[in-house]
């Protein structure tokens, strides 16, 4: 029997609590200010005056929508490529990564405003209609999440002997369809929720590109716009906004319970 | 069949040899998706900006945004945003890495781990306005925690210097989102760790922290190495937050990249897509040290 | 006899009749001073949508004007980036220019600073609404690619439940009771609102319309006594106590304190020694996608009706002195206004093009209000 002893326990326990501290004090001072909107008396009035307001049901159902499709979107032009690049070829590593990470440093105005410039003229004229403005925005939002979606399903794929897996099920006889959907897609299950995360809070949450390309019936433009002239809404908002962010990754991961449980680690 | 499985030689070419289906194009097949989607909605744009520095307001070729780069408050903004770029991919990833470890290796119960993960994804993307407003609403002068430290502790923060409008303060809120996402990104890399690998490591007469020297940290560099860069980047582009907190009275390049932009005043967007194709190089630079450092953690990996 | 009676009647019985018509041609009995714009209208409601940009809701109460205008011509309004600034907005019309689509702006509204920039950059196109006459002379382009539409008056916006005794003229600004505790609303460097706290700090400490650097003196000044905090300061700030002392232009300081509603108790104060004014200027793209109904737009902005919106929002609407001596501003309206008899400096475009660079240029190094590291 190895050694193996209780001494993570006290030390994990440490950091898990240090970090929780971390997140949540900051909440906690917001939802006080939140509940201020009455003088003098703490009531959820701010909370109230948000969920009756039809504008925060409006955006809030259309940036889910294209949070969806920017996660699906993101997910089948990632994975297939980082697979590809481990197998065969390495060499387009870096020239992926870098792009990969081009969007982090190119500030998300400067994006729009080049975006704007380069798809409404000829041949594109993409912005022309409201779907094509909407397929410009999932575009933009899949190349804002590329950096964190690349890297998370790299680190994934780092984990995963994918040589192996791929040789041992070509030799049982399966197709590139069959070892991508359940050989690839299942071991990289966490690396893929992971990234959904991130592409969800990131396209809720976002404000610049939104604010350009579709206005104020994007989420994050009307979290802004009551920021500017409505203060415990603004604080409210804050709370709500991350508390249904949670909440949906909470479904995203109890939907994909059934199948994470058992997934091969890679087989050695 | 010669089988060459458990691929630890890295002559590509026996392991060519054994997959009939490898003909060329299907091989560029696989990625050409992804290089087609890069090309229009990376690539263009980038082209886009690349040629908008070069331009001035009337739309005429110059250079004159290219030499304002290296205008000293210029130089400066860049420098500051450097470092306060590593002060929080290092802080972050740090915090971020024993947290993950915490629920993986250290094998705390499955539900504190996916609260863990999804409240990191959350919290990674809680950035801006409100997570501005949070901090002043925590750490402000009125804010919660000051106040309660000052009534109950009788600790004064702000006698004591502590400043929440500070290159300090703001880096406290950017960790904020950085060590959550240091969590998310690194924790599959954590999973790969086999228990197998620590229990031979004990059994040949290792401690932990041998097995962490020489085996663990090894496996993990790569990983932990990417994550930062990540985490550095994120801090690189950040502009609400900053905003928000300091108000573009901190000198930091997105905000001054905001200011000739956005503003009512400076507008002057040719030297603004200039500033945005600094930071491309700035990040270039970066990352070829993260290329160098990463081949050389992966030298003797099988891949 | 029976003949001309005859005819008598007949001839009443026409007139009345098209006395009748004439009676209901004007549609849902709007003013008759709709009948020039009818074919405009038509042409507009054809089009369909407006597109505009940069109009918060609760900015000069354009949230009503928008939505009167929707329930009155029956035209969608598209509202495009509520927080852009002036540079947003023109950027956004040179990114949109071969684009008919929901980005591209139909209207703008940017500071008075910009308006020979519209021009040298061909990004509006001309058009006098019919109350064109009305408009201050200094207020508009003579050709009509530009006019003002309202204008504010800086003062302080101050919580007067965290601050006791509420500061009344500049010089207050500097004492030691209000360590910590003043803002500007934006960045000098980038924001109109901030720079404009500067050009009016300039005027009444030592300073004159072309000469700025007092201003900036002065506010570092506030900086080296403590008073100062580094950060952009909103509704929220001066609620939470942060920042309870702002400056800000006087409508935004009224409808926060409406907004507010005592929760924390808000006093506007319009510095005694003298303040400055700020106009703002319309203009409709010269690459508008709905040129007609940006002109109705246009119109109806400077109807009366328009112009009474506008004031409701605490704006000084550009026709102000026209209307009030025709007597169409309701008396409960121009109560709202607050008065202030103390002298309200308003700079040339020229002017304020020019302390806007000596302010951005030189905010770092002589206020040194960087944010320490």
């Amino acid at each position: 029997m190895a050694p193996e002893m209780k001494r993570g326990s006290f030390w994990s326990w440490l950091w898990v609590i240090i970090g929780a501290l971390y997140f949540i004090i900051p909440l906690v001072s917001t939802f006080d200010f939140s509940l201020r909107a009455k003088k003098g008396e703490l009531s959820f009035l701010a909370y109230t005056r948000v969920f009756m307001d039809v504008k925060f049901w409006d955006t809030l159902g259309f940036s889910l929508l294209i949070a969806i499709f920017t996660i699906v979107l993101s997910i089948i032009l990632v994975v297939p490529t980082a697979y590809w690049i481990r197998l065969r070829l390495p060499q387009l590593r870096s020239i992926v990564e870098f792009i990969s990470m081009l969007p982090y440093v190119i500030p998300a105005i400067v994006w729009v405003f080049g975006a704007i410039r380069t798809f409404s003229g000829a041949p594109f004229f993409l912005t022309n209609t409201y779907f094509g403005t909407y397929v410009l925005l999932v575009a933009g939002y899949v190349v804002l999440a590329l950096p964190f979606v690349y890297r998370s399903i790299d680190v994934g794929l780092a984990a995963i002997d994918v040589k192996s897996l791929t040789e041992a099920a070509q030799s049982l006889g399966a197709n590139w369809f069959t070892i991508m959907f359940q050989i690839i897609l299942p071991n990289l299950k966490v690396a893929v929720l992971s990234s959904s995360f991130l592409t969800l809070a990131i396209v809720i949450g976002e404000y610049t590109i939104a604010s350009f390309l579709v206005g104020i019936k994007g989420f994050g433009p009307y979290i802004s716009m009551v920021g500017q002239n409505k203060t415990y809404e603004s604080s409210s908002l804050a709370i709500i906004s991350f508390l249904l962010t949670w909440g949906f990754m909470g479904l995203i991961q109890v939907f994909s319970r059934g199948k994470a449980e058992g997934t091969l680690a890679g087989a050695h | 069949m010669s089988r060459n499985s458990l691929n630890t030689n890295p002559n590509k070419r026996d392991a060519r040899k054994a997959r009939p289906l490898n003909t060329t194009w299907h091989k560029w097949l696989g990625v050409l998706p992804f290089f087609a989607f890069a090309l229009l909605f990376v690539v263009l744009p980038s082209v886009n900006i690349l040629a908008g520095a070069f331009k001035t307001n009337e739309g005429k070729f110059t250079f004159k945004n290219l030499v304002g780069l290296l205008e000293p408050s210029i130089l400066n903004a860049y420098w500051v945003t450097i470092k306060i770029s590593l002060t929080t991919a290092l802080g972050g990833g740090l915090l971020g890495f024993l947290m993950a470890y915490s629920v993986t290796v250290g094998k705390l119960p499955k539900p504190v781990r996916n609260l863990l993960m999804t409240f990191s994804g959350v919290a990674s993307n809680f950035a801006g306005v409100p997570l501005a407003f949070a901090f002043i609403a925590t750490l402000g002068r009125t804010g919660l925690f000051t106040v309660l430290l000052k009534n109950l502790f009788n600790i004064d923060l702000y006698a004591q210097g502590f400043n929440l409008y500070s290159f300090w303060g703001l880096s406290l809120t950017y960790m904020y989102f950085q060590f959550p996402l240091m969590v998310l990104i690194i924790t599959p890399a954590l999973d790969g760790l086999k228990e197998e690998w620590s229990e031979a490591a004990s059994n040949l007469g290792a401690t932990r922290a041998v097995y962490w020297r020489k085996v663990a940290l090894p496996i993990l560099t790569p990983s932990i190495l990417g994550s930062m860069i990540l985490l550095f980047g994120n801090s690189f582009g950040a502009y609400a937050t900053a905003y928000s907190l300091t108000g573009g009275f901190i000198n930091l390049i997105t905000i001054v990249v905001g200011s000739q932009i956005k503003g009512d005043i400076l507008y002057n967007p040719g030297l603004g897509y200039a500033l945005a194709v600094g930071m491309v190089l700035v990040m270039a630079v970066m990352m070829t040290i993260y290329y160098y450092l990463r081949r050389r953690s992966e030298r003797w990996l099988p891949k | 006899m029976k003949r001309s009676i005859l005819w008598v009647v007949s001839a009443v019985m026409i007139l009345a009749m098209m006395l009748t018509a004439c009676a209901k041609a004007p549609a849902g009995g709007e003013v008759a001073s709709d009948d020039p714009l009818a074919d405009l209208i038509k042409a507009a409601k054809e089009e369909g949508t407006l597109t505009v940009i940069a109009l918060p809701r609760d900015w000069c109460n354009y949230g009503e004007a928008i939505d009167t205008f929707k329930t009155k011509y029956g035209i969608t309004v598209n509202e495009l980036n509520p927080d852009a600034g002036s540079a947003d907005e023109i950027e956004a019309i040179k990114a949109n220019k071969d684009n008919k689509g929901p980005q591209a702006p139909d209207v703008i509204d940017v500071g008075y600073g910009f308006g020979p920039q519209l021009i040298e950059e061909s990004l509006v196109q001309p058009y006098k609404v019919s109350t064109w006459d009305s408009i201050p002379a200094d207020s508009k382009d003579p050709d009509g690619y530009w006019y003002g539409d309202y204008y504010g008056v800086m003062a302080f916006e101050v919580n007067a439940d965290v601050v006791s005794s509420v500061p009344q003229d500049w010089a207050d600004l500097l004492k030691p009771e209000y360590k910590g505790q003043f803002a500007l609303s934006g960045d000098p460097r980038a924001s109109a609102q901030a720079q404009m706290s500067v050009y009016a700090a300039a005027l009444y400490n030592g300073g004159s319309l072309d000469d700025v650097t007092p201003g900036l003196e002065f506010f570092k000044q506030i900086n080296d006594a403590g008073n100062f905090v580094p950060v952009i300061a909103k509704q929220a700030t001066v609620a939470k106590g942060e920042t309870p002392i702002i400056m800000r232009w006087d409508y935004s300081a009224l409808s926060d304190k409406d907004a507010l509603a005592g929760n924390p108790n808000i006093e506007v104060v319009y510095p005694a020694s003298g303040t400055i004014a700020g106009i703002y200027i319309q203009g409709i793209s010269a690459y508008a996608p709905h040129p007609n109904a940006a002109k109705l737009w246009m119109e109806f902005l400077y109807s009366d009706e328009g112009q009474n919106i506008w004031l409701k929002g605490y704006c000084h609407p550009i026709r102000y002195e026209e209307m009030s001596t025709r007597g169409v501003i309701p008396a409960d309206l121009a109560a709202k206004l607050p008065t202030f008899s103390g002298p309200i400096a308003f700079p040339s475009i020229d002017q304020i093009n020019n302390a806007k660079q000596v302010i951005a240029d030189n905010w770092m190094s002589v206020v040194g209000a960087d944010v320490k590291e």
